[in-house]
């Protein structure tokens, strides 16, 4: 197992890098010298230069040819790839603030609303996954693919506007916009746990329905254990392991925030934070959220790996 | 820094932005958008300078009511003495004025404001190292500025207050010169701009690379709490005195309440709580539920609030709710690069002929009374002339290249293009470059402009950029065409004019590269006059020199639409809107 481990988290290193040279290629290679929005319309050609030669705008993209093979790597993206390895993370352009205390002040606000969404979601979707299936091809079943159906297929955005247009503006049942304590994240989380409960119970219904027609469900009926027990002991247990991919790779998203409801909702997380950089063209704010996403995409994944073994002895890591 | 294009967004963003009112009455709610900390060497975007003049001043500044827009002294005892040469402003400062307490004094005790505040920050902004978008105000007027600016190039780690040179001296305790190296009747303009504001040197030194989140200013507000893209928290400064609101202004300020509160001690709001908000549909909700004090008008959104005939719905108006409909100092356009082959000048005057002609049959091959109506709900008006209305030089006399299909067509033809074809029957081909990429808006324009020139049979590539390829394209000179606009600095034709002054060429400010001898002699005329009906009359006749040679297609003025709940009072539109909040009031509600 020591061996696959170590195999995974060399594989971070390739990933990462993937990962950052679309990212690179669409902001800067596309996207232009950054030091001529940094320096204004006014700006003289020395200062564009001073700023090019300060941020190393003006080396090669990608490799340094012209002083091969002694700095072959001082070029912009291996640069980019050693200052982030090292999480030197720069300044931001835009608001001209270290990225990492811009990461730090975020970080907090994205796991106060996608903690409890997720947990939310995900007790709810499975609780309603295991009645589905427990009751499959009744009403109950019915109603609940269909409500999950509809539910998925309603965009977040009509749920964000009329929440925010009946529940909060008209009603005044929640606060419109803002951060200021527990009252604020409620419609947040609940738009959020609607919009994302239905895809989830669907999933969830189809693992539990898959195990259901398991032979060893036969055997426990036939050893006369009763239908919540074999649901309850038996069935879920053996649903683990989806259910924990599912989990497991969803984590890395809760460190990157909700795009939409953080931007909607003024919470003042990454996710609005990687929203108003990609608007801004905030170069040095997007190369750190996608590194660290990376990074944290892989090791749950990774952890997910893990997990099967804990789960299910019959798996081993090679 | 001069807020063109990409401020011209933005500038019209903050005449729509927002703000609002809590429960008490002083306590108002706002919103901003992003911001580069509390240093005016930083203050060249709109957001930057807005939030750097609740905290900062400078010696002079704008009468908020008068109009024509005029300075009066703010730091600065009186306005200036200007010695006969035009080349020396002495300004006395304000005794008495004071730095709050805070941890960068010793002892923490906050002192009186002296000359030396002035020459220590107007050095800041030509400090190379700080990499200040704002040093054009002073590089090339003051005396000795360029010579030193060159010095701490080349000697990076020089202290900025070395004394290499004396373009700006404290000859006393409260005595400032600005010493200048040509007459510069823009200089008080100039010093109206954040850029100028005053800052204590101990905290530059104390918060060193922090100093931009630790505002010491001697204005109105300071700063309580400020949470980055979510909110930020003023407080009245209890240091701030010397200022009332003012007790005159011009013609109907009075019937429209303006002068309700003419004598009282400034600022009049106790405090100020901006809020964050980005998306229009979550201000809006928030300005119809009474918590935000005001609200733009998005595009999405304009039939809903604004009539056809351009007033505000009787739903609106039955609740309270004022419209201001304002135009900003800015003129929209679409520059020709001179020095293009196709488009451009040329020495041999047949081919130059055929060259304007073909630019004239551009700009009237475009509907831009249809643009306007169209694309932006007639929150923009057709352009008739470089200069904005209220800008000395602006005359309204008609636009001659004003849309014509037919005409457009006929000066194609006598360009040498009939039916957009050459000699050898080639199709006419042209290229354009926007910013805005992947933005609908300028996708949208960009079709229309497509369409407008097909009609007349010129195919037109538009490319799409990125602000950052947009700006080097222009500096590099690697355009044919593009579309730009210009958001004036200050109330004066030469902030425009300096546009088509030929030494201004890419880089410079001279995107068209346009050349033309009997202008630039006239230029280099007017930039040492102070305003007098001579100057306006030169400017009129530079006006109609480049008009007539039309390196830009003239497109639109915008006009901004802001709403206002009915509480809140003395809001009037300022086109320099840099020290505005402190007289700004609510009532009860």
């Amino acid at each position: 197992m020591s061996a696959y481990i170590i195999r995974r988290l060399l594989s971070v290193i390739p990933i990462t890098i993937g990962v950052l040279l679309i990212t690179f290629f669409l902001f800067r290679v596309i996207g232009g010298n950054p030091a001529y929005r940094i320096a204004g319309k006014n700006a003289t050609p020395e200062r564009i230069a001073q700023i090019s030669k300060e941020r190393g705008y003006d080396k090669p993209y990608f490799l340094n040819l012209q002083n091969f093979p002694r700095e072959v790597f001082d070029a912009q993206f291996p640069r980019l790839l050693s200052s982030l390895v090292r999480f030197d993370f720069g300044i931001s352009a835009s608001t001209k603030q270290p990225v990492s205390r811009m990461l730090r002040e975020g970080f907090l606000p994205s796991l106060c609303l996608t903690v409890p969404l997720f947990v939310i979601d995900l007790v709810l979707a499975v609780a309603l996954a295991l009645l589905a299936a427990y009751y499959r091809d009744t009403w109950i079943d019915r109603c609940l693919v269909v409500l999950s159906v509809l539910g998925m297929s309603i965009s977040s955005l009509v749920y964000i506007m009329v929440a925010q247009y009946w529940l909060a503006s008209e009603w005044r049942l929640f606060p419109v916009w803002g951060f200021e304590g527990p009252q604020y994240l409620v419609l947040p989380v609940l738009i959020g746990v609607v919009a994302g409960v239905g895809g989830s119970v669907r999933f969830y219904r189809t693992i539990m329905l898959d195990e259901m027609y398991q032979e060893y469900v036969r055997t426990a009926r036939a050893k006369g254990l009763g239908g919540r027990t074999i649901l309850f002991r038996h069935v879920l247990r053996n649903a683990l392991i989806p259910i924990m991919t599912n989990v497991i790779v969803a984590i890395p998203f809760l460190y990157t925030g909700s795009l939409l409801l953080e931007n909607f909702f003024g919470i003042p997380g990454l996710g609005r934070m990687t929203v108003i950089a990609v608007f801004n063209g905030d170069e040095e704010v997007l190369f750190a959220t996608t590194f660290i996403g990376a990074i944290l995409f892989v090791l749950a994944n990774l952890a997910t790996d893990i997990a099967y073994t804990w789960a299910d002895p019959r798996i081993r890591l090679r | 820094m001069n807020l063109r294009f990409a401020s011209a967004a933005s500038l019209l963003a903050a005449f729509l932005w927002l703000a609002g009112v809590a429960s008490a009455e002083s306590i108002l709610h706002g919103v901003g958008g992003d911001f580069k900390g509390f240093d005016p060497v930083d203050s060249g975007d709109v957001e930057s300078a807005d939030q750097i003049s609740r905290v900062y001043e400078g010696l002079v500044e704008y009468h908020y009511l008068d109009r024509p827009y005029h300075v009066i002294p703010r730091l600065a005892a009186a306005l200036p003495e200007i010695a006969p040469d035009g080349l020396t402003y002495t300004f006395r400062i304000r005794r008495g004025v004071r730095f709050p307490d805070d941890p960068c004094f010793p002892g923490g005790k906050g002192r009186e404001l002296t000359a030396q505040d002035f020459v220590d920050s107007f050095q800041r902004v030509l400090d190379p190292r700080l990499q200040s978008q704002g040093d054009w105000i002073f590089v090339n007027h003051v005396r000795g500025a360029k010579a030193w600016v060159e010095h701490l190039n080349q000697n990076p780690s020089a202290t900025t207050n070395a004394p290499v040179f004396d373009g700006f001296i404290a000859t006393d305790r409260y005595t400032l010169e600005i010493r200048l190296a040509q007459p510069y009747p823009q200089l008080l303009w100039v010093l109206t701009m954040p850029y100028a504001f005053v800052v204590p040197r101990e905290a530059v030194e104390y918060y060193g690379k922090d100093f931009r989140n630790h505002p010491v200013g001697t204005g109105p507000y300071r700063l309580v709490k400020w949470r980055r893209n979510y909110r930020i928290e003023f407080e009245r400064n209890p240091f701030f005195s010397g200022q009332t609101y003012p007790t005159s202004g011009e013609a109907g300020d009075r019937e429209a309440g303006l002068l309700a509160d003419a004598g009282r001690p400034l600022p009049l709001l106790d405090r100020i709580i901006e809020y964050d908000i980005r998306e229009f549909y979550t201000t809006w909700q928030m300005f119809l539920g009474g918590q935000l004090f005001s609200s733009g008008v998005n595009k999405d959104y304009f039939e809903k609030v604004i009539t056809p005939e351009l007033g505000l719905t009787p739903a609106l108006t039955a609740r309270g709710i004022q419209l201001i409909k304002a135009p900003s100092l800015s003129t929209y356009y679409i520059g020709f690069n001179m020095l293009d082959p196709v488009v451009g000048q040329s020495t041999d005057p047949a081919v130059n002929d055929r060259h304007r002609k073909l630019r004239q049959a551009f700009a009237a091959a475009i509907d831009v009374k249809k643009y306007c109506e169209v694309l932006t709900n007639n929150r923009n008006t057709p352009a008739n002339s470089l200069l904005p209305p209220g800008v000395a030089g602006y005359t309204d006399a008609p636009y001659p290249y004003a849309f014509n299909r037919e005409r457009a067509k006929q000066l194609l033809a006598e360009a040498g293009y009939p039916a957009g074809k050459d000699a050898k029957g080639n199709p006419l081909r042209l290229t354009m470059i926007m910013p805005g990429a992947g933005s609908t808006d300028a996708r949208q324009a960009a079709d229309f402009y497509v369409e407008q020139l097909r009609a007349i049979g010129v195919e037109l590539e538009v490319q799409q950029l990125t602000f950052a390829e947009y700006l080097r394209r222009q500096h590099e000179g690697e355009t044919q065409t593009f579309f730009a606009g210009w958001v004036i600095d200050y109330p004066d034709a030469q902030n425009f004019l300096q546009l088509f002054y030929g030494p201004n060429k890419c880089p410079g400010v001279n995107s068209s590269n346009y050349q033309n001898p009997e202008f630039d002699r006239l230029y280099e005329k007017i930039v040492s006059m102070n305003d007098s009906p001579e100057r306006t009359a030169i400017y009129e006749q530079m006006v109609q020199l480049v008009i007539a040679d039309t390196p830009w297609a003239l497109m639109t003025y915008p006009l901004g639409y802001g709403l206002f709940q009915p509480w809140f009072k003395n809001y009037k539109h300022h086109a320099f809107p840099y020290a505005n909040w402190k007289y700004y009031n609510v009532s009860p509600h």
